[in-house]
């Protein structure tokens, strides 16, 4: 019942965050000098249809009832034509934002799958070579420049090792001559649906890479936060109880101390996940993936308003709900965490 | 069995499963060896696919994929610049420029099946005013379309212009099928076609790449070894669009650094063709601040640039001089326009004689923010300065944010106002016009340049230049002296166009009309 609460709660507060944020976007966009009629009058307009443009986009409709125009819209989810291409903005959403959630996701559970065990076995030998490693291995993932640790895993995987592609989310034999139906955007779902394994593999072989890069940075966090919390909790008075009790290691390790120490780094990597959807531009660059975050870089440069506007409600949204599951999953793990 | 037992038996066996998947050779060569595929690597997107609104990098796509009535052939060796024939076979004008007839090629089908006609030809033209996106404005002085029988349309015009060139536009004169008359841009952008070209388009992921594939039956043939499918891999990171080329990824691609090129040519898989481009680097000066409202200050500033050595450091010396605004390769360019050289002691002297000896002056030189060579030409001309006491502000901005403030108040604007031009169609008028023509409110004049003896020679010479190009050639090159004369912009350089490729492409013809632009019909293996 509590959760029920609590969740309902949460979700009502958000609603302030996502209207607050779509007047900042509003405002912001008013504040910037930047003309959308020359905008969205093309590369090189005249000066007639910079004016007709102004009509089209009713610039001169005052303030307030533009931003009650826009925040209409926002909350249907028409997020309107883009200034700079004239395309409709859910139309490329539907394309960018399922990359980048794929992406977004499959470096998340990367970086859970190497960050934390990593953690907790650095823990359990520590000060043997395999912590030493680990230490090594997250200061390194943390410190390499993400653009650097792209193009080290390009040239080891794909140019030397062949082993893996250098960039894209299909290949392009795939996308000729078996291509995959539009359903979700998500390749690996979509693949699934349809039957063909080796899209699939094709598209997971994709994935790897990108999702490597931007999987470096929580997973090394997440490892020294894991590392240190169970540190604290294995010289912990129940840990003593469990050995005595003669419980394996491993069931000691995961199932009595990992609880206790994963709340920081869960968190860690949930906001890195939030991060990754717009954050990871330099990612989708050098793999020429294509994301989100290229989307919005390249309509910040062209102070393209609207798929600001666009891409940061749906961000905002995203993180929200990224947040909420965070906490919840949280309460879960460790119940000591309240519901407050 | 327990638990752990079954964890470890599974991971054994998807590591088993893993092994022989067969992975494929992911850095194997896709382009080489017959393959029947043109691979490009673009460095930018498409954002727009509709032929009445594109703009932009999208005419690489749509120039295989649509035709317009004519094609600009640039001049090569001695042969002059041409017309040639696409869906016009033949087009003649009346006396006074005004009426434009234009045959049509028989037998041409749009990739829907339909024919080519007349009503076709005036429908998308039509389509292209009404929407009036993009660079529709080419058409304006189109007063009425008329198709008296299926393969002659009539043009009449407000005033004479070449529109016989305003049709080679590569950009809002592409021809479409009659059943795509009420399409709107969505549908464009979702990836359909309604051309006549070679190649539809098969598949389009945006961000990604586009697909074309050839279609059958195109009435104009193709060579011996052609191409099936023309892929265009949008990649917009430099060094991924090289490691694609070397790798055999990719067949085509351009916007490498310069300062890889040596190592590039040196590489025999590979051909790195340098042509000229219409596109050409100036400094348009702010008439109408002091102190360059002066022409002589305006002068040392220009003797002072140095030219020689923003080819050599910005284009590893691949460039070529800017004589005056017109580039080479195009009409009206003239090979002997008196431009200044660099001479800081003639410079030095002109400053003493207008009273700004070690002034201390500062002036603000604006330009595109990530453009390396606008800046490399801004430091060297800084370092120049400097020596004459000027202080030059290097301001890099977004466009959008540039060109702002030069449409603002003249008076509170930039000193310098650094940009490419491009022609939308060739003419000299493009860029004559746009960027020295009197402007009651800035639009592209972001000098104010303002002299109504030159306003009046140019429009003349356009008005000629549908009837008697050879006069209105000579005319458009003595507005250019006179703007020369006048000291009102710093004429850069002419960008080359570098183009890579892999060795066993044959048939390449860079066409500087059409920036970027692969014929791919005309290409073999």
């Amino acid at each position: 019942m509590d959760l029920v609460r609590y969740t309902l709660r949460r979700v009502f507060l958000s609603v302030f965050v996502v209207v607050g944020v779509t007047f900042l976007v509003f405002v912001v966009a008013q504040v910037v000098p930047s003309d959308p009629a020359a905008l969205y009058a093309g590369p090189r307009p005249t000066a007639e249809q910079i004016a007709k443009a102004r009509v089209t986009l009713d610039l001169d409709a005052p303030l307030p009832q533009r931003f009650v125009r826009f925040a209409t819209a926002m909350g249907t989810g028409d997020f309107g034509v883009s200034y700079k291409s004239r395309r409709l903005i859910s139309q490329d959403l539907r394309v960018y934002l399922p990359a980048t959630l794929e992406l977004a996701s499959f470096s998340t559970f990367l970086a859970l799958l190497l960050g934390i065990p990593a953690g907790v076995i650095a823990a359990a030998r520590r000060g043997s070579w395999l912590d030493r490693l680990g230490s090594l291995g997250s200061i390194l993932s943390v410190a390499m420049p993400t653009f650097f640790f792209a193009m080290l895993l390009q040239l080891v995987f794909s140019q030397w090792l062949g082993i893996l592609p250098l960039a894209g989310r299909l290949s392009q034999q795939m996308s000729i001559s078996d291509p995959l139906p539009f359903l979700t955007g998500f390749n690996l779902i979509d693949a699934v649906t349809a039957g063909r394994p080796a899209v699939f593999l094709d598209a997971l072989a994709h994935l790897i890479l990108p999702a490597l890069t931007l999987a470096a940075y929580p997973a090394g966090i997440a490892m020294r936060l894991t590392r240190a919390a169970m540190i604290e909790i294995l010289a912990g008075r129940h840990i003593v109880a469990a050995r005595a009790l003669g419980l394996s290691a491993p069931r000691i390790l995961f199932g009595h101390a990992l609880p206790n120490a994963v709340g920081p780094a869960l968190t860690v990597i949930g906001l890195s996940f939030a991060y990754a959807l717009t954050g990871a531009v330099l990612v989708e660059i050098i793999f020429a993936w294509p994301g989100l975050g290229r989307y919005v870089s390249e309509a910040i440069l062209s102070k393209d308003f609207p798929v600001i506007a666009a891409a940061t409600l749906v961000v905002t949204l995203c993180y929200v709900m990224m947040n909420l599951v965070i906490d919840l999953t949280q309460t879960l793990v460790d119940p000591r965490v309240a519901l407050t | 069995m327990n638990r752990r037992d079954i964890l470890k038996s599974a991971a054994l066996s998807a590591l088993a499963a893993s092994v022989p998947l067969a992975i494929p050779r992911w850095s194997m060569a896709l382009a080489q060896d017959g393959s029947p595929i043109f691979t490009l690597a673009h460095p930018a997107g498409f954002p727009d696919l509709d032929p009445a609104t594109s703009f932009s990098n999208d005419g690489a796509v749509l120039a295989n994929v649509y035709e317009g009535l004519t094609r600009y052939i640039p001049d090569k060796d001695d042969a002059p610049a041409t017309l040639a024939p696409v869906l016009a076979t033949g087009w003649e004008t009346s006396a006074d420029g005004l009426t434009w007839t234009f045959k049509l090629r028989e037998g041409v089908k749009f990739h829907d099946g339909t024919d080519l006609t007349a009503e076709a030809v005036k429908g998308s033209i039509e389509r292209t005013i009404q929407i009036a996106g993009g660079a529709a404005f080419i058409w304006s002085p189109v007063t009425a379309i008329t198709a008296p029988d299926p393969t002659t349309v009539v043009f009449t015009l407000s005033s004479p212009q070449p529109l016989d060139v305003i049709a080679a536009s590569g950009f809002a004169a592409w021809i479409i099928s009659p059943a795509a008359m009420d399409k709107d841009n969505a549908w464009f952008n979702a990836g359909n076609d309604a051309g006549s070209g070679p190649f539809k388009i098969d598949r389009y992921e945006p961000g990604q790449r586009a697909i074309l594939t050839r279609v059958a039956d195109y009435w104009g043939g193709a060579p011996e070894g052609a191409f099936d499918t023309a892929v265009f891999e949008i990649v917009e990171d430099a060094v991924l669009d090289q490691n694609m080329i070397e790798g055999g990824q990719a067949d085509w691609t351009y916007g490498l650094a310069y300062e890889n090129l040596d190592a590039l040519k040196a590489n025999a898989d590979l051909n790195v063709v340098v042509n000229p481009s219409f596109e050409t680097l100036f400094g348009m000066y702010n008439t109408k601040k002091a102190p360059l409202d002066r022409p002589k200050v305006r002068q040392a500033l220009s003797l002072a640039f140095p030219y020689d050595d923003v080819v050599s450091a910005g284009t590893s010396g691949l460039g070529s001089r800017a004589k005056g605004v017109i580039p080479s390769g195009i009409w009206g360019h003239d090979p002997d326009a008196p431009v200044p050289n660099t001479d800081l002691e003639a410079a030095k002297a002109l400053l003493a004689e207008e009273g700004l000896t070690d002034s201390n002056l500062e002036l603000v030189m604006t330009y595109a923010t990530s453009d390396t060579l606008e800046a490399t030409a801004g430091e060297l001309w800084k370092a120049n300065l400097a020596q004459l006491g000027i202080n030059l502000i290097l301001q890099p901005m977004a466009w959008e944010a540039q060109w702002e403030l030069a449409k603002s108040d003249p008076a509170a604007a930039q000193d310098i106002f650094v940009m490419y031009w491009w022609p939308t169609y060739v003419t000299p008028y493009d860029y004559l016009f746009n960027l020295f023509h009197s402007e009651e409110a800035p639009a592209y004049n972001l000098g104010y340049y303002s002299n109504p003896d030159y306003d009046k020679l140019i429009d003349d010479a356009a008005a000629l230049s549908g009837t008697d190009r050879t006069k209105a050639e000579a005319m458009f090159k003595e507005a250019q002296r006179m703007v020369i004369a006048d000291n009102a912009a710093v004429f850069i350089l002419d960008k080359p166009n570098i183009h890579i490729m892999r060795a066993d492409v044959k048939g390449y013809q860079d066409n500087p009309a059409y920036g970027h632009v692969v014929f791919v019909n005309e290409l073999s293996r």
